[in-house]
């Protein structure tokens, strides 16, 4: 057929004729083939799509949602003259907000309270966007000063609460408001599941009356500011810097505006395109299983074309261009569902997603799953290609039913190799966080590897064992014979079962923390701002109330790290885990003693008489994020006063537990002269908890109390959002899993036909031979529910125990809920299928012309 | 035969019909077949391609059930059998041989011999299949898949895998159309032993008109129609 000596690309010309030719005829098993690329490409591409969208509302809003070119915010003291003045300085406008937590109640119901989250803003508020009010009026006029009494504006929730319509009138501090519209839109808020309770928002003029910011209290002092088309924020921000090097405030410019927020719809993503990848591998298999399927159709003609002369790598060239036109396909058809997959979820779920998606096109997701899904189809596909090529002509026309057990050549081996980095480099290409693509990779690797060896040990079980009942026994030779369904169906359903398992028990223990643990670890409030001058009293106040326990009162005050051992964070290496620490401000508090219960592991305690130099009381989880130990610097800005203090001692500290504790608590002396409030707990029963609310609040209306147990609820409620947006992927990954079973059913199905017709002839009643066909789906789906069972707790023990470092509960229910449910549907599905089988009739196959 | 008794008859044909439903339309494979065969006869049914040899055989093996006319095998009036005690009926009375051997690729012989008793329920099943095995000179290959046999040997544990079971009637579709000369000879050789060691009534179909020769009686089926028998001549008579 070719001339000795032929090229690379002569050979090529051939293949590809041969390819055209090929591809005209019936495709058999390629459906699967096709199915598996689609659904794996589509949800990488639908949930890249879904995130990018998110994020890229984020980027179109975030002038709106940082409400300036640039925003500064101070806790716990407003902006000096000289500050002010500086950032004026060339600006175009300028706006003052001031938001803090306050409890408020309807004027003429002392019982009826709420947190709410309090937001003071001047007469230029917005500088960017619009605010939107129902009735609709101008902000300035909803919050002026009428026949004496001030207007505000509020969340409808708010309204709810406290049984009031507008008109209604409030008390908040010491002052009284007319609550005039309610708040529909707010551009310089994201929807944030895990506020502490509604917007009411004021003016700034009307906030000092209220006497709820005194010395010490938590308040968010910020300054809004825009600028020309030629402002340039980098080195605006270091010529602040220069001006004001202790100012300890907070700057960020639109890029920047909600980094959290971004931050967690990015980690989102990337964990559920994980999934999507899952379930694009658990297709993989299904795509190897499809290109055997398709090739031992073509063994003849492969033979033939060999006999003429083809050489192996004309047929390697050739089947592998017919896989690859259908990768490409497949793909193509991937990324269509995908991008239309997430437009229709964006449309249906806008309304849910913190700012209004941009709907679009985005071009990286769709090239990093067009990558995936072609390079997938190329991997799963080379071993049986290549075994196609490695095997002799005179091998194919003997083994035409069971493959011969001819190993592909070293070169397959080698592209095989390079195919497979190339994939982990795509990981590490997506993931955009090392740490993450290498956990994924060395996840999928071992849990594949896992799924491998146990499908074989399976299989090796079920060729030894000898039962008596031959049906039994029927059903077990069908789980081990050459071609069985078994390896790739506990290799893909396996590994798709095993992310749902996984990924059910994960959730269900994060959701088990939130709703019985912490609850029952937790105290029942938290009460801030108390003022020194009040604490004697409000002591008095709550621990009067029945019941009430573990009450525990701190100063407290807060301040920002600046500096680790005199290295600046911005430059310090800090670990991941630890960076939250030097996000915004911390919470302080100074102390004679220990804390009740505290555990010092490394260093003393000082003296109770120390008046020394500045020393502190470390977390010891922080110190070892932050690299350092007994004698090291922090350098802490507190109320724009640097203060270096020298660590003394560190203490273990579990924040999961919500424990009342400090990560930094500092010796006697340094921050005396600084104003500072106090913090208290206390646990109460949960009929009690209106009582203690009461005592708390009502003769003191600058203190907040805070319901722990609602804003569990309030998160569980969220995480319950997010359970159901994972397990919907996980589901995928069955799906895909289900797909290929059934693709293993297909390309087994002649086999099946042959044995029902020959144990028919032999005198099997249809009752036995189905018998028979559904303990090899039983036996199959119950070994691959049990390993996969397995796997998947062991991730989910990793992910919680060592990833979490929190308690880890098996939840077996879980796991056996999931089986069983694949099972049920493994056993159906492949006993439905093969009644067809059974209903056909045998003498086509057994006639012998 | 021509003395033989109402009782000694095995298989009787009444009219027998067979029509398929094809993509063209419905097909006529038989067309009234009347067919007597007493226990212990050898017959062979031959004729050319299509003429419906094989179908009748299929018939009789209740496999394929008659579209019209009457039908009784070994005492059971097959027509008012339903799929399960038909496949009872396979199991108790039938063999069958093919050219292609049909054997089960994923057993080895010896659980290809023994699955008809098995289907049986016979405690006894792999002692018997390897007695079986035995004497078609295939005691050394009980552990053998069929993947790992010659033909003939694929042949020979067909043979003993329709005679385990000992049954009345033994359908063969050319036994030896996938041998070669010598090996189809031995392969023949053992049916016939196997036949007569254990009385069994043969009904073979065959292109070959030396095998033919070696046949009791002769069927010639033509288009669906029996055109030719010697012996049933002779009971007609």
């Amino acid at each position: 057929m070719t001339k000795a000596g032929a090229t690379w690309l002569e050979d090529f010309k051939v293949a590809m004729i041969i390819a055209r030719r090929e591809l005209r005829g019936r495709k058999r098993g390629l459906g699967v083939f096709l199915l598996c690329l689609i659904l794996g490409v589509g949800a990488i591409t639908g949930v890249g799509t879904l995130s990018r969208s998110v994020i890229a509302g984020l980027d179109l809003e975030g002038s709106s949602l940082l409400g300036g070119d640039v925003s500064l915010r101070l806790h716990s003291r407003p902006f000096t003259e000289d500050e002010r003045d500086w950032v004026t300085r060339d600006s175009l406008s300028l706006s003052d907000v001031v938001t803090l937590r306050a409890m408020v109640r309807p004027e003429d119901d002392r019982d009826r309270r709420r947190l709410v989250e309090l937001k003071a803003v001047d007469g230029a508020y917005p500088l960017y966007g619009r605010i939107e009010t129902s009735p609709a009026d101008p902000l300035h006029r909803l919050l002026e000063k009428r026949d004496g009494v001030w207007g505000a504006v509020a969340d409808a929730n708010l309204f709810d609460r406290l049984g009031l319509k507008p008109g209604g009138r409030i008390r908040l501090g010491d002052a009284v408001f007319e609550l005039r519209a309610e708040m529909v839109r707010e551009p310089d808020r994201v929807a944030n599941a895990l506020s502490l309770g509604p917007r009411l928002m004021i003016s700034t003029d009307a906030l000092e009356i209220t006497n709820l910011v005194r010395p010490g209290s938590r308040v968010l002092y910020s300054l809004r500011a825009t600028y020309g088309p030629e402002f340039q924020f980098t080195p605006w921000k270091g010529g602040l810097r220069d001006r004001f090097p202790s100012a300890g405030w907070d700057v960020r410019n639109a890029g920047e505006a909600v980094p959290s927020v971004r931050r967690f719809i990015e980690r989102l993503g990337l964990f559920l395109i994980f999934i999507g990848l899952t379930v694009l591998l658990v297709g993989g298999v299904g795509v190897a299983n499809a290109v055997e399927c398709y090739l031992e159709e073509r063994a003849r003609t492969i033979a033939t074309l060999k006999c003429l002369g083809a050489p192996g790598r004309m047929i390697f060239q050739s089947y592998m261009l017919q896989v690859m036109v259908m990768a490409v396909l497949g793909t193509l058809l991937g990324l269509l569902s995908g991008t239309l997959g997430s437009v229709l979820g964006l449309t249906a779920i806008g309304g849910l997603l913190p700012v209004p998606p941009v709907i679009g096109f985005f071009w990286k997701p769709v090239w990093i799953a067009a990558a995936f899904g072609l390079l997938v189809a190329f991997t799963f596909a080379l071993w049986p290609v290549a075994k196609a090529q490695a095997i002799s002509p005179a091998q194919l026309f003997r083994d035409s039913i069971a493959p011969s057990g001819a190993a592909p050549g070293r070169r397959a081996l080698g592209m095989g190799f390079a195919v497979v980095i190339l994939l982990c480099g795509l990981v590490f290409v997506a993931a955009e966080d090392n740490r993450f693509a290498a956990w994924f990779i060395a996840g999928s690797v071992v849990s594949l590897a896992a799924l491998r060896y146990a499908a074989l040990g399976f299989m090796a079980l079920a060729a030894r064992a000898r039962p008596t009942r031959a049906w039994i026994r029927l059903a077990l030779a069908n789980l081990h014979r050459p071609g069985s369904a078994t390896m790739p169906v506990t290799l893909s359903l396996g590994l798709g079962l095993a992310v749902l398992v996984a990924v059910s028990v994960i959730s269900g223990n994060l959701s088990r923390q939130i709703t019985e643990r912490l609850p029952e670890q937790a105290p029942a409030f938290f009460f801030i701002d108390i003022q020194p001058a009040q604490v004697e009293a409000f002591d008095r106040a709550v621990t009067g109330i029945e019941g009430t326990s573990g009450y525990r009162r701190e100063p407290s005050l807060r301040g920002r790290i600046t500096a680790i051992n005199g290295v600046p964070v911005g430059e310090a290496t800090i670990n991941q885990d630890s960076e939250w620490a030097v996000h915004g401000d911390r919470a302080l508090t100074f102390s004679a003693g220990p804390p009740v219960g505290s555990d010092i592991t490394e260093g003393r305690w000082w003296p109770r008489d120390y008046a020394g130099p500045p020393l502190i009381s470390l977390d010891a989880g922080l110190a070892g994020g932050f690299g350092i130990t007994i004698g090291d610097t922090l350098t802490l800005n507190v109320l724009s006063r640097d203060i270096t203090a020298r660590v003394a001692n560190l203490r273990e500290i579990d924040w999961r537990s919500l424990r009342f504790d400090f990560a930094i608590i500092f010796a006697p002396g340094a921050l005396d002269g600084a104003p500072f409030t106090h913090i208290a707990v206390i646990n109460a029963p949960r009929g009690m908890e209106d009582a203690v609310e009461r005592a708390a609040t009502s003769g003191f209306p600058n203190i907040s109390a805070i319901r722990v147990r609602e804003t569990l609820e309030t998160a569980a409620r969220m995480l319950d959002g997010i359970n159901w947006a994972v397990r919907g992927m996980a589901g995928l990954s069955i799906l895909s899993g289900l797909i290929v079973l059934s693709g293993a059913i297909a390309s087994g199905q002649r086999r099946r036909i042959y044995d029902s017709v020959v144990f028919k002839v032999l005198g099997a009643s249809r009752r036995r031979i189905a018998g028979m066909f559904a303990a090899e789906f039983l036996l199959i789906g119950l070994a691959t529910g049990v390993i996969a069972a397995a796997i998947g707790l062991m991730v989910s023990w990793a992910v919680v125990a060592l990833l979490m470092r929190m308690a880890w509960v098996p939840l077996l229910s879980e796991a056996v809920f999931t089986v069983v449910l694949t099972l049920l549907v493994t056993v159906l599905l492949g006993w439905f299928s093969t009644w067809k089988v059974l209903a056909g009739r045998p003498m086509p196959y057994l006639r012998n012309d | 035969m021509k003395n033989n008794t109402v009782s000694d008859r095995l298989i009787s044909l009444k009219q027998i019909q067979l029509q398929l439903h094809s993509d063209s339309g419905p097909v006529e494979i038989l067309r009234g077949i009347d067919l007597d065969v007493e226990r212990g006869e050898t017959i062979c049914v031959v004729g050319p391609s299509g003429s419906g040899k094989t179908s009748l055989l299929m018939v009789i093996a209740g496999l394929e059930p008659a579209t019209g006319g009457s039908l009784s095998c070994a005492g059971h009036d097959l027509g008012a059998l339903g799929e399960d005690q038909l496949a009872r009926y396979r199991c108790d009375h039938v063999g069958i041989v093919f050219q292609e051997f049909h054997l089960v690729p994923t057993m080895t012989a010896l659980e290809n011999v023994a699955i008809p008793l098995e289907f049986s329920s016979r405690g006894d099943a792999f002692a018997r299949a390897e007695q079986e095995l035995l004497s078609v000179g295939l005691d050394h290959r009980l552990a053998h898949y069929p993947g790992q046999l010659s033909g003939g040997e694929q042949q020979r544990v067909a043979l003993a895998r329709a005679f385990v079971t000992r049954p009345d009637i033994l359908l063969a579709d050319e036994p030896t159309g996938s041998l070669d000369q010598a090996t189809g000879h031995k392969v023949l050789d053992l049916l016939f032993e196997l036949k007569e060691r254990n009385g069994t009534t043969l009904i073979m179909v065959t292109h070959s008109s030396e095998l033919a020769e070696r046949c009791g009686r002769q069927v010639r089926l033509v288009d669906g129609l029996i055109v030719g028998d010697d012996a049933g001549d002779l009971l007609n008579d």
